[in-house]
């Protein structure tokens, strides 16, 4: 109804509510004089007892005051309605809305690659690289062994008097600690591959086979030469990138090859809690108008 | 004070169908005996601007104190009476005040109500917290404390313990600053509770609870969180007086009583209090910065939420204020995380109203320029916050100027920043008439100016070693020229205020016709005429939606069609 | 009560009892008062320098605590009364809760009569006279302050001015009373039982 006054009132018409009258409290100086009596009770604490007689008093003449003011019924004055026009409008017509297309925004993936495929490309990636990684040791350095002895190198310490020779030979305990670190670096690097499938919705092969290898190399670039210094000295980034991205690249492929499954993300936390809560979790019904927009 | 008649007169065209004011008694008999919110919040307003005028005088003098080394320009007396005068000025006479002051204007008026849920005991707590600083500064002249006569407490605003034991600060300077804010802080409770009342049982047709407006649920949360944090200052307080005129052992360390005690009931109230000035100003940048922007807020439940959350977090969050005090090392680790975990729903709130900002067609009129300024300088008081929150940085910099730069950016360079922008925003409302812009836009680039070149120079000598409340210095230590910058700051947002002030009194006069809603705003307040009439709405009104005035102006495009 | 006066819409729009609102807010701050005694009286137990200590002195008293808690059940009694507009068992259970209450204080007095003249503990003794007549005295002018507020009520009723139609802020001023009581618990088991 308020509404429907208002609106006749930003047509530039009369109020409605004309020549009325409206209860309001009735103004009283009781409530000043008990909070002046309440300091006045306080002050004479600081100043002298008398004043706080004084606060006393003027606390209990405040509280009859007061008292008598609201009951047995609260004084109240009416206050003539004074016609007065207000218009409720706007110049600035234009409403401009967000448009929310499909492409609106990155909306959290409704279907993602399980964890474990990210650990069985973790497995095909660590098989595959070896090759690109021999075939340097034998083009390079003619020693399937040289690659192998670098990286188990790296896991015995730092081997700061070894000389290129000793590195292309055969170890066993090389061998073994590269057979170690090779596996548990691929499986947890697939591992972590698999985590951050969700987060590479698009082109698993292209993010997850270039992008990671690349940037995984420019850390070990940086921090190598603290690592082990003598590996640092030794190893050909060229060769390194390549056989990472052979790693990316077949893992990625192998990933882009198992099944997706559809993620919990799209459904409210009741559900994804486990609770079953019916009344949570339906949709809002319809905003029908207002309930008493009808009237007059 | 000139400006304290400004808004006076202004009210009384809100009711031109009582008796005209012919005689100057009868005048102010009606603002005496008023039960009116309207009128009660601009009382708290004028009131609280007076004492603005007076607590700033005070930081003057103790930064002319400070401008230059073995300066005499104030009394070592004095300069503590000034320090502490201050602090306790600006926190329980200016920003408390003032804010509720808005609070009891505005709530009503946006929740679609005549008049606050107990209209008498809204006057009495205003009277109350008038009186209270009245007998607080009426001790420059009655006090009697250490040097005699005319002495103002002088403990600092914290006034820790045990000096201010009988033994050590003799006299009543000390009981001035009990008492006065006991009176004042009954006032305060009462206020909260009305407050309280009126939100939860007046509101209009249709006004759910997540259709008020943000400021309405801010000063909700403030009031409740006021309830738990006055008193025990109340209490904590009344304990001192009972030590100091009872011969009570509380904390009197001779009698095995503990100083610490009292600074963990200090705190108690003295860091969710900063909450309590803090966030009615998020509401009113909540209430300004989607209107100059043109946009909805963003997020509303989770700005609603977010404050619920700060409120109940700065509960437990005391005791960094006390990290050199000695606590176990669980309980430094306790309170490092809890301080740090209020930054997440702040840091929410920054970003939220970043998205209301984002995209939007902004307009840059003063109230908007000082909110914009708030964002900037809040997030940077939160970055410090977090530093020092940290207990072994707070261990380096405990009491030093670093300390005071961080909390000044808080209340000044958010608080008083956006106080500043609601009075440009809400004025027109108030009186009828706007505020002068082009004094607004020198108004507040001069204190724009003023107060980075004040405060962010204060983290730098903060860094140099320069403790807290020390009276001078020695000219070999470095600080000099950077206090000189300090002061001239200072001097500078003197003049901004003044500026203001004088914006205030001319534009009253002067000022362009607002007409009901100058800024084409949505909340209910501007659906009324400016100044409102006493009975604030001819009809109850009804709203559907968070943004009433918007539904009206936009019938073909409503926004309860997008809320429920 | 309300300002406003009420439109005649046909939707319901209720709102809660702003006396009621008022009161529970009223609580929610005096129980932080009473919480900061309580913790200095909890903090202090035991650091008293001299004597006497609360062991020598303080008798349990069991009798007082039964029949402040009772006068919580005869306010509620008497609540139910003036809501069913049976005013003659109002004012008797009303009239039930005073007495109740004047005991309890009656009794308070006679036990620190006990502790001053006797015992000689007083408020400046020691640590335990400090934050014994704090809590408690902060306790009992509640007690005080709520039965003015009985007693004028019960005036009221005697006078016939306290009718039906005032239930609501009857209930109102019964939960004052009810806080009362409920602290008493608690000051009753810090002082009485965890201090002894």
């Amino acid at each position: 109804m308020a509404e429907t006054a208002q609106q006749r009132e930003s047509q530039g018409g009369v109020v409605a509510a004309h020549g009325e009258t409206i209860h309001l409290p009735a103004p009283t100086a009781w409530p000043i004089v008990l909070a002046f009596g309440c300091t006045m009770a306080a002050a004479g604490l600081v100043t002298n007892l008398w004043v706080t007689a004084f606060g006393a008093a003027l606390m209990l003449a405040g509280c009859v005051g007061w008292f008598r003011q609201v009951l047995p019924h609260e004084a109240h004055e009416e206050l003539p309605v004074v016609a007065q026009a207000v218009t409720i409008t706007t110049t600035r017509r234009l409403v401009r809305h967000i448009e929310i297309g499909a492409e609106h925004r990155a909306h959290l993936p409704v279907e993602t690659y399980p964890i474990t495929s990210g650990i069985k490309g973790g497995i095909a990636g660590g098989i595959a690289m070896i090759f690109p990684a021999l075939a340097y040791g034998l083009i390079a350095q003619h020693s399937i062994w040289y690659p192998v002895n670098l990286l188990g190198g790296a896991g015995v310490g730092p081997s700061a008097h070894i000389t290129t020779a000793e590195i292309a030979t055969f170890h066993w305990s090389w061998l073994v600690v590269a057979i170690v670190i090779h596996s548990v670096t691929c499986l947890l690097v697939g591992l972590l591959y698999g985590a951050m499938l969700p987060m590479l919705p698009r082109r698993p092969v292209l993010l997850g086979g270039i992008l990671a290898p690349l940037l995984w190399t420019g850390l070990l670039h940086s921090t190598m030469g603290i690592i082990n210094p003598a590996l640092d000295a030794r190893i050909q980034w060229g060769w390194f990138v390549v056989s990472q991205v052979t790693f990316g690249v077949v893992a990625g492929l192998v990933v882009a090859r198992e099944g997706k499954i559809r993620t919990s993300r799209g459904l409210p936390f009741f559900a994804r809690m486990g609770i079953e809560a019916p009344g949570l979790m339906e949709s809002h019904p319809d905003a029908g108008p207002p309930v008493d927009k009808e009237k007059h | 004070m000139a400006d304290q008649t400004l808004p006076i007169a202004g009210s009384l065209e809100v009711t031109p169908q009582r008796h005209s004011p012919a005689l100057l008694p009868e005048w102010l008999h009606g603002w005496v005996v008023t039960v009116d919110h309207k009128r009660l919040g601009i009382l708290y307003v004028v009131y609280s601007i007076f004492f603005l005028l007076v607590a700033g005088a005070e930081a003057l003098a103790i930064r002319i104190q400070l401008a230059w080394p073995n300066n005499h320009f104030l009394s070592p007396e004095l300069y503590n009476e000034m320090f502490t005068m201050h602090g306790t000025t600006m926190v329980f006479l200016v920003g408390m005040p003032i804010l509720f002051g808005f609070a009891n204007y505005l709530v009503p008026l946006m929740i679609g109500a005549r008049d606050m849920a107990f209209p008498r005991l809204n006057a009495f707590s205003f009277w109350m917290t008038a009186f209270g600083g009245l007998l607080l500064y009426y001790s420059f002249i009655g006090g009697f404390g250490l040097y005699g006569m005319g002495a103002a407490p002088d403990v600092g605003w914290w006034a820790y313990a045990p000096l201010t034991a009988k033994a050590f600060s003799p006299g009543h300077a000390t009981d001035y600053w009990a008492l006065a804010l006991i009176v004042s802080g009954f006032g305060t409770l009462g206020t909260a509770i009305n407050v309280i009342a009126t939100t939860l049982s007046m509101r209009c047709r249709g006004m759910s609870l997540l259709r008020m407006p943000l400021f309405v649920w801010l000063m909700l949360v403030v009031s409740g969180l006021t309830l738990v944090t006055i008193t025990p200052l109340t209490a904590a307080q009344i304990m001192l007086t009972i030590d100091r005129y009872l011969g009570g052992h509380f904390f009197d360390t001779q009698a095995g009583g503990s100083a610490v005690v009292w600074m963990h009931f200090f705190w108690i109230f003295g860091h969710p209090e900063v909450y309590v000035l803090v966030m009615p100003v998020f509401g009113i940048a909540s209430e300004i910065i989607p209107v100059f922007s043109r946009k909805a807020i963003f997020g509303y439940p989770a700005m609603v939420a977010a404050s619920v959350a700060i409120a109940f977090v700065s509960l437990g969050v005391w005791a960094h204020h006390m990290f050199t005090v000695g606590m176990t090392s669980v309980g430094n680790a306790f309170f490092v995380l809890s301080t740090m975990l209020v930054g997440i729903p702040t840091g929410i709130k920054i970003f939220n109203w970043v998205a209301t900002i984002w995209g939007g067609k902004i307009r840059f009129a003063t109230p908007m320029l000082f909110c914009l300024a708030f964002l900037f300088q809040f997030l940077i008081a939160g970055l410090t916050g977090i530093m020092l929150s940290v207990a072994p940085w707070n261990w380096q910099l405990h009491n030093s100027y670093f300390v005071i730069a961080h909390f000044h950016y808080v209340l000044v360079g958010a608080i008083v920043f956006n106080i500043f922008a609601a009075i440009y925003y809400w004025y027109p409302k108030v009186t009828g008439r706007m505020l002068s812009e082009t004094l607004g836009k020198w108004h507040f680039w001069l204190f724009l100016i003023g107060f980075h070149v004040t405060f962010d120079t204060m983290h730098f000598v903060g860094f140099m070693g320069m403790p807290r409340s020390i009276y001078t210095y020695e000219p070999d230590r470095g600080w000099n020229h950077l206090n000189f910058i300090i002061s001239i700051g200072g001097m500078i947002q003197g003049i901004a205020v003044l500026l203001f002030a004088w914006n205030l009194v001319q534009s009253y006069f002067r000022g362009k016709k607002a007409g009901n809603d100058p800024w084409d705003a949505w909340t209910l307040e501007w659906s009324t005429p400016s100044p409102p009439p006493a009975y604030n709405f001819a009809t109850d009104p009804v709203v559907h939606s968070r943004r009433p005035l918007w539904d009206l102006k936009h019938p073909e495009d409503p926004d309860w069609k997008y809320e429920a | 009560m309300s300002a406003i006066p009420v439109s005649p819409v046909a939707e319901p729009w209720r709102l809660p009892s702003r006396g009621r609102v008022a009161m529970l807010a009223l609580i929610a701050g005096e129980s932080a008062i009473f919480t900061i005694f309580v913790v200095a009286y909890v903090f202090y137990i035991g650091k008293s320098l001299t004597g006497p200590t609360p062991l020598e002195v303080l008798a349990i008293p069991w009798f007082n605590t039964i029949c402040l808690l009772s006068s919580s059940v005869t306010i509620l009694l008497a609540e139910r009364q003036i809501e069913r507009g049976k005013m003659r068992g109002f004012t008797m259970w009303w009239a039930l809760t005073i007495a109740l209450g004047t005991i309890f204080i009656g009794d308070t007095a006679v036990e620190w009569h006990k502790l001053i003249y006797i015992d000689g503990l007083t408020i400046r003794t020691n640590l335990f006279g400090t934050t014994f007549y704090s809590l408690v005295g902060l306790h009992a002018t509640h007690v005080v302050v709520g039965l003015i507020g009985l007693s004028l009520i019960l005036i009221f009723t005697l006078t016939g001015h306290v009718k039906e139609q005032h239930s609501e802020r009857i209930q109102v001023f019964a939960l004052y009373w009810h806080f009362v009581d409920a602290v008493w618990v608690v000051v009753f088991t810090v002082v009485y039982i965890v201090g002894r």
